[in-house]
């Protein structure tokens, strides 16, 4: 297993190293996201006045960019195997479900690592945070949303036959993400039946981890509730993405 | 000693149905592959071929009816049937970033296949593609891709090989290449299932069938489909003029035909215009419609040995 499993995320490295274009735009597109943040969002007057510190949802707001890149590029890329014959070809050549799963999850992780890496060093000196005591857990959070937003990606791809039926599955997954994480609106303020929904909300335990280090100060072992919950959520989808991914059309 | 007992069976389909949504692209298909022969699928565009064909490598889930190969069920037995399979799929199916080469080594390393780099080296050989080994796949013509997939299909040296379209953009110098390998790997016993549109390619099978909405119109050796298509004869005769009449296998019809002239000195010239394979297979498959098929099985006793497998 672990062989094919390394072949596929070789592979998607490898189509990532070539294809130049792709790759800077991805890396890029987070970066220009984040200024556009802090230059409109940090001249708001309104802002201000209501006490609120743009930097203290900065990291919040680059761990939802990280996981919408890596989920919606994960489901897109996973559609057009299917549609190019590609994914059939693998399973033909005798890769097995799982070995796909976890292939593609190692080669998108690699390039969402250095994604993250990259908006976590941009955020820090825009907005001034200091993050050294705390880059460790931030750091290895933001990897394990990642990885969950990898795995959503692979589990919606099951319910697309080309690129073109993903978009209606971009907001259907990212508007609930943005309303109910805890990223726009705190999780205690939403009405009681919305907030037992926001539980299936991957980005929730991610924000919550976020929120607990970075504005309340407090330890990564006080966050470990929702950090091993994003885990299992993680575990969750990538299990249900490996049982569900259609070998047989 | 003579051995009569039945062929061995590579592939065995058994009145397969498939629909997408209202279209029913399998509509009772059933066919016998032989071991060791060279078996064409041909018919028209949306026929049902690369349906059949993705039903026998298991990435298919029929709606009705059965698919075994090598005596294994195609869904059940999928993961022990591939290990012998070589499979080219019409569209290319390869990664457009990477070289055929680097194709090659990813898709290899599926079931671990041994001695990797010969293989790869002689089926990027075989196909022309050595010197164009490491440029980009999206550099390359439609021909060019075709001819990579094919290398991808051969390097595993399989039991099976299963080629949609094999030769389609590829140019007729190529095309023979491909062929005298095709019978090379007939001869070691390799059974050989494809698809295709072109009717010169179709005459190189041991068997063909015939495939419209669906359903197998006939399977036979395509030079027995041609003696089914009707031979127009022409009488001209001394005294002027000329009679015609239409038969079917010729061969036997000419001598009752010609008695009733008397085969005298009155004949001056027979001529003959037989159908070609191409006329006969256009002509079943538009008088097809309405008939009910046939069912498509291996003769008894074919002429195809058993190889090992």
């Amino acid at each position: 297993m672990i062989r094919n499993t390394n072949a596929i995320a070789i592979r998607i490295n490898r189509q990532f190293l070539r294809d130049r274009r792709f790759l800077g735009l991805s890396m890029v597109v987070p970066l220009i996201l984040m200024l556009l943040l802090k230059y409109v969002l940090g001249s708001l007057p309104q802002l201000t006045r209501l006490g609120v510190h743009i930097s203290d949802y900065a990291f919040l707001v680059a761990a939802f960019l990280v996981h919408f890149l890596a989920y919606v590029l994960s489901t897109i890329v996973l559609v057009r195997d299917r549609k190019d014959g590609t994914l059939a070809r693998m399973f033909v050549y005798g890769f097995r479900r799982r070995e796909i799963v976890f292939g593609y999850v190692g080669g998108y992780s690699t390039i969402a690592a250095v994604q993250t890496a990259l908006v976590l060093i941009l955020t820090k000196y825009l907005f001034d945070v200091s993050l050294l005591p705390d880059i460790v857990p931030v750091a290895l959070t933001m990897l394990a949303l990642a990885v969950v937003s990898v795995g959503l990606g692979v589990f919606i791809s099951n319910f697309a036959r080309n690129e073109g039926q993903v978009f209606p599955f971009i907001p259907l997954v990212i508007v609930p993400t943005a309303l109910l994480s805890g990223v726009a609106i705190p999780i205690d303020d939403l009405p009681g039946l919305l907030q037992w929904f926001s539980y299936v909300v991957p980005l929730r335990y991610a924000v919550s981890v976020l929120a607990g280090i970075l504005q309340e100060h407090r330890s990564f072992s006080a966050e470990l509730a929702p950090f091993l919950a994003l885990v299992g959520v993680g575990v969750l989808l990538l299990g249900s993405a490996s049982l569900t991914l259609r070998e047989r059309e | 000693m003579h051995d009569s007992s039945p062929p061995a069976p590579a592939i065995e389909v058994e009145d397969l149905y498939k629909s997408y949504g209202a279209v029913r692209a399998l509509n009772g298909a059933s066919l016998n592959v032989i071991r060791g022969e060279v078996f064409g699928l041909v018919g028209p565009n949306g026929a049902g071929k690369s349906t059949l064909i993705k039903a026998i490598c298991g990435v298919l889930k029929p709606d009705a009816g059965t698919v075994s190969v090598f005596g294994m069920d195609a869904g059940r037995d999928r993961h022990a049937i591939r290990r012998r399979l070589g499979y080219m799929p019409q569209e290319p199916a390869l990664y457009d970033d990477l070289s055929p080469r680097e194709n090659l080594v990813f898709f290899g390393r599926g079931y671990g296949t041994t001695d990797l780099d010969r293989r790869i080296r002689e089926s990027l050989e075989l196909v022309g593609l050595r010197d164009r080994q490491g440029d980009a796949l999206h550099t390359f013509s439609g021909g060019m891709r075709q001819r990579a997939s094919l290398a991808c299909a051969l390097m595993r040296e399989p039991k099976l090989l299963i080629l949609d379209e094999p030769t389609a953009g590829v140019d007729p110098t190529l095309k023979q290449v491909f062929w005298r390998h095709f019978h090379k790997l007939k001869r070691r016993g390799v059974t050989i299932f494809l698809t295709t549109n072109m009717m010169d390619e179709a005459l190189r099978c041991d068997r063909v069938a015939v495939i419209r909405g669906g359903r197998i119109l006939v399977t036979e050796p395509p030079e027995t489909i041609r003696a089914r298509g009707r031979t127009r004869v022409t009488l001209e005769l001394a005294g002027g003029g000329a009679r015609e009449e239409e038969v079917s296998g010729y061969e036997e019809q000419l001598p009752r035909l010609l008695e009733g002239y008397g085969l005298s000195g009155d004949v001056k010239r027979i001529s003959i215009n037989q159908p070609s394979f191409e006329e006969v297979v256009l002509s079943m498959i538009t008088e097809s419609r309405g008939k009910p098929a046939e069912t498509g099985k291996a003769p008894a006793g074919g002429r195809n040995g058993d190889p090992e497998h």
